[in-house]
């Protein structure tokens, strides 16, 4: 197929492209309770084109571009007509000239080795051992759960001599735990590693099912006023994804963040814990090819990364970086018992929680939250938090615990203060 | 004009029905859904223009179903020719057959019993007034241009004004020992967002378009810049909102995500069958007020989530899900009607033929009441208009309910004192609030500008919508 791309764009007069193929094999296993009630398994293989144009608009040098998939059963005629109508509606997309990045055939990064990791169908029976070898209690269990066991391999061509390819396993998927006793309750939980690990799902069921029989016994939502609250688990992660976004070169260009490079972008008087956050690769290679490594994002509170794709970065002057999603984060200076030291609401499980990296306000309702009033600890459910990370930045305490969820490393609790709690 | 039949599946067809046979002669029940989808995405904004194809609804591809005389399976792929027939069939008996074999000691296999494969045969088509492939490239881009360069322009306030349109025209044929049924539909959605800055903080506004058409749907986004602009520089002037619980009208888009948080998640009947929706419990009984009745289906409305058969090759329909406060029945695929013993309503959806089919909603609405807008807020003493939904999160189990809301207006004495408060967080127990629906406005209006989850993934295109309503909720 690729051969029938590079064809098409000949026959098109085409000389700047990005061609991205990927190959996808995958096992999925759905459970009710114990019983297996769905199997699948997939074999796909994709392809997109991304073609360019160049023009000059009112003097200006432009560069516009197209991307669409080149399907399975499309004959070369038809390959080399969607080439032409890209080409043709790229004519149309006024955008700046930037260049695209270059490089040169590089041998195949393997991050997954089926003779290390097993076969799919392997893995797939491995993690569902992980899956249940916790759920042995009678009044609190596995409701359901599905896992997905998926090998992808991606290859990325452009017309400047880029011509890698990796090849990574993931291991995904969800479960909801439910307790029965005192009230009928349920957790739902996700999970996402790039090996087997089963010891970090079976840790991840228990905690689940621990909670949820805490939920159980929640019954009021908490009253309704200003709380130091305290957020656990997959929460820390989406209270940082403001940062990572915010430093995006996407979202610098049109200025809709204000960030730029040095600017202490906790503020001054930091009373807290000063950020320090660094991009991590999870990938060797961006969507367009550019060599992914782990870089400083914050240092103190200070940026020091702006990252971004080609575009972006080219019209901020800056180095491409590609775009990341995944970031570590040091031990914060409390432990979380210390953290736990007089009146907070600690919310462990939302409906839903928002983190606006536009507005900086994040809120939820809350499905579970342990509040103290200074002595003794109740469990609280129901009503919703709604706060600003601009106005509590600099006061955020990490804990000194630390966690792995998807596209994080760090901390296992933060603390803000001076939360607004609407509950009873 | 009707969407035309796609080539492309007409010519793979006979391959296809080789694979069904093959497929029939070794097991009870097989069949096979294939899909020829292609999407584009325009966008303009001061980041620059964007032509792009949507990944998660494009693309060609195939999902085989079989019944091994206990469970059922499914294969996806999406490379088919003559010679690869075998090479599928072997795949199938060998590697997806055998994945139950891989099951840890304690974890069994369900069994179920085999599909009712109703005979059906058809080939229907959405209508549209223009195709966007045959309005151009051309044309949408430079109208988007002109919506975001105009909203840009209208204030020095105006961060930025994004303009889009989304289309998708896509093709199924479901093909089994009893069905041929072939569907051709078009949709499409635009968007105008407006961003302004109040220091480091960005405050924004959108408003959102869908038909089951064409490009017809630019005529809509024309003239509304100003009322979007002038919205988003109210949200400047916004404050958070005290928390508490408040007399509200709701627009028909936070009607809509009402009823289809509430009651569009909570009677999906896969949840039924893992014990996990309070719904299962309450059939007949009230669990809202009598004003209140709700639709959801696929042949309901014409709208983002129609269609004329389902993802199982079961034809569209029309479900009464709340009949005048009574919870009458939930929504099902086919597995788990076969489960339930019930018969399959038409929401047996996926993401695409790459993905596993669920229960999922279509379009999904309140009916409409009788009472006039005007009258609704003059009979508020004090409460808040609620508008521009921008998320919002199921909970069956516990019939909790979350949605995020850009704008609550300040009603006072019956009038809109023209105070805004933002982001506001609407809570609470599903029954309350339905129950104190105590007004009704006189016309629906659904939105399908949004895509739905099951939980955090599985996106399907949906509508969901309803009259203005009067209700009693908690805010935060």
């Amino acid at each position: 197929m690729i051969d029938k791309i590079l064809s098409g764009l000949n026959r098109n007069n085409i000389s700047t492209y990005l061609i991205n193929e990927e190959i996808v094999e995958s096992v999925e296993l759905f459970f009710i309770k114990k019983q297996l009630d769905t199997r699948r398994k997939k074999d796909v293989h994709h392809y997109s084109l991304t073609v360019y144009n160049d023009f000059e608009k009112d003097g200006r040098k432009m560069r516009g571009s197209s991307k669409i998939g080149i399907y399975n059963g499309m004959t070369d005629d038809e390959i080399s007509k969607a080439i032409h109508e890209a080409y043709y509606a790229a004519s149309f997309v006024c955008n700046p000239y930037y260049e695209i990045p270059a490089g040169k055939k590089e041998e195949p990064v393997v991050l997954y080795n089926p003779e290390e990791a097993g076969t799919l169908a392997g893995v797939a029976g491995k993690m569902t051992e992980a899956l249940f070898a916790e759920d042995k209690l009678n009044d609190v269990f596995i409701n359901s759960a599905e896992i997905f066991v998926e090998k992808t391999t991606s290859h990325i061509i452009n017309s400047n001599g880029i011509d890698v390819s990796y090849q990574k396993l993931a291991i995904k998927g969800e479960f909801v735990a439910q307790c029965i006793e005192p009230q009928d309750v349920e957790t739902y939980m996700s999970f996402s590693y790039d090996k087997p690990d089963t010891e970090a799902l079976k840790e991840k069921v228990k905690k689940t099912l621990e909670m949820t029989k805490a939920r159980a016994a929640a019954k009021t939502a908490p009253p309704t006023g200003e709380y130091k609250v305290i957020l656990s688990g997959r929460y820390v992660k989406e209270i940082f994804t403001y940062y990572l976004m915010r430093s995006s070169a996407g979202l610098i260009y049109p200025k809709y963040s204000n960030y730029e490079l040095g600017m202490n972008v906790q503020g001054e008087n930091v009373t807290g814990d000063a950020l320090n956050i660094t991009l991590k690769a999870k990938v060797p290679y961006s969507i367009e090819g550019i060599p992914m490594k782990d870089r400083p994002l914050l240092e103190n509170g200070v940026l020091k990364t702006i990252h971004g794709n080609s575009r972006f970065s080219y019209y901020l002057g800056i180095e491409p970086t590609g775009t990341y999603d995944c970031i570590f984060i040091p031990k914060g200076t409390k432990t979380f018992d210390e953290m736990k030291t007089g009146e907070y609401l600690h919310v462990v499980s939302f409906s839903d929680f928002q983190m606006d990296e536009l507005s900086g306000y994040f809120s939820g309702e809350i499905r579970l939250a342990f509040l103290c009033d200074g002595k003794s600890v109740t469990p609280v459910t129901g009503g919703s938090i709604n706060g600003n990370l601009l106005e509590c930045q600099k006061d955020i305490v990490l804990s000194k615990e630390m966690q792995v969820e998807e596209g994080y490393e760090g901390p296992f609790a933060i603390s803000l203060p001076k939360v607004s709690v609407a509950g009873k | 004009m009707q969407v035309e039949s796609s080539l492309y599946l007409k010519n793979i067809k006979p391959i296809l029905q080789e694979l069904l046979n093959s497929l029939l002669q070794k097991y009870k029940y097989a069949s096979i859904l294939a899909t020829d989808s292609k999407s584009r995405l325009y966008n303009v904004s001061k980041r620059g223009t964007v032509i792009t194809e949507d990944e998660i609804i494009s693309g060609r591809g195939f999902v085989v179903r079989v019944y091994d005389g206990t469970s059922y399976c499914e294969y996806s792929f999406n490379e088919i020719d003559k010679e690869r027939v075998p090479e599928i069939l072997d795949k199938i008996e060998n590697e997806l057959i055998t994945l139950k074999n891989v099951l840890p000691d304690g974890i069994t296999e369900s069994k179920f019993d085999i599909i009712n494969d109703e005979p059906c045969e058809f080939n229907k088509s959405s209508e549209y007034e223009t195709n966007p492939w045959q309005f151009g490239s051309s044309k949408i881009v430079d109208f988007l241009t002109k919506l975001s360069e105009s909203g840009r322009a209208f204030d020095e306030k105006i961060l930025d004004c994004s303009a889009s349109i989304t289309c998708q025209q896509y093709h199924k044929l479901f093909l089994s020992g009893n069905k041929d049924m072939e569907q051709n539909i078009l949709w499409t959605t635009g968007l105008i967002m407006m961003m302004a800055s109040r220091g480091e903080e960005v405050k924004y506004y959108y408003k959102s378009y869908s038909n089951l058409g064409g490009t017809e749907l630019l005529k809509e986004m024309e003239n509304d810049i100003s009322s979007v602009a002038k919205t988003t520089l109210e949200l400047l002037e916004s404050k958070p909102i005290k928390p508490g619980e408040y007399d509200c009208i709701c627009a028909p888009d936070v009607s809509g995500v009402i009823a289809h948080e509430a009651f569009g998640h909570g009677v999906e009947m896969d949840m039924f069958v893992k014990k996990r929706a309070l719904a299962e419990k309450y059939i007949d009984e009230y669990v809202a007020s009598p004003l209140v009745t709700m639709h959801d289906g696929a042949a309901a409305a014409k709208e983002t989530g129609s269609y004329m058969f389902d993802d199982e090759g079961v034809p569209a329909q029309d479900t009464v899900i709340i009949d005048k406060g009574i919870l009458k029945r939930g929504i099902s695929d086919v597995q788990t009607a076969l489960r339930l013993g019930t018969t399959p309503t038409g929401n047996g959806r996926r993401q695409s033929y790459e993905r596993k089919a669920y229960t999922r909603m279509t379009n999904t609405y309140f009916e409409a009441g009788k009472d006039k807008v005007e009258d609704m807020i003059s009979s508020i003493e004090y409460g808040f208009l609620l508008e521009n939904c921008t998320s919002g999160m199921e909970d069956p189990k516990n019939w909790g309910i979350q949605l995020m809301v850009n704008i609550a207006r300040e009603i006072k004495n019956g009038r809109l004192t023209g105070k805004v408060y933002s982001p506001v967080v609407l809570t609470g127990y599903v029954p309350d609030l339905l129950k104190s629906i105590s007004m009704v406005s006189d016309k629906v209006k659904l939105s399908g500008s949004g895509f739905c989850g099951k939980g955090y993934k599985e996106w399907v295109k949906v509508s969901d919508g309803g009259p203005y309503i009067k209700a009693r909720i908690r805010l935060g």
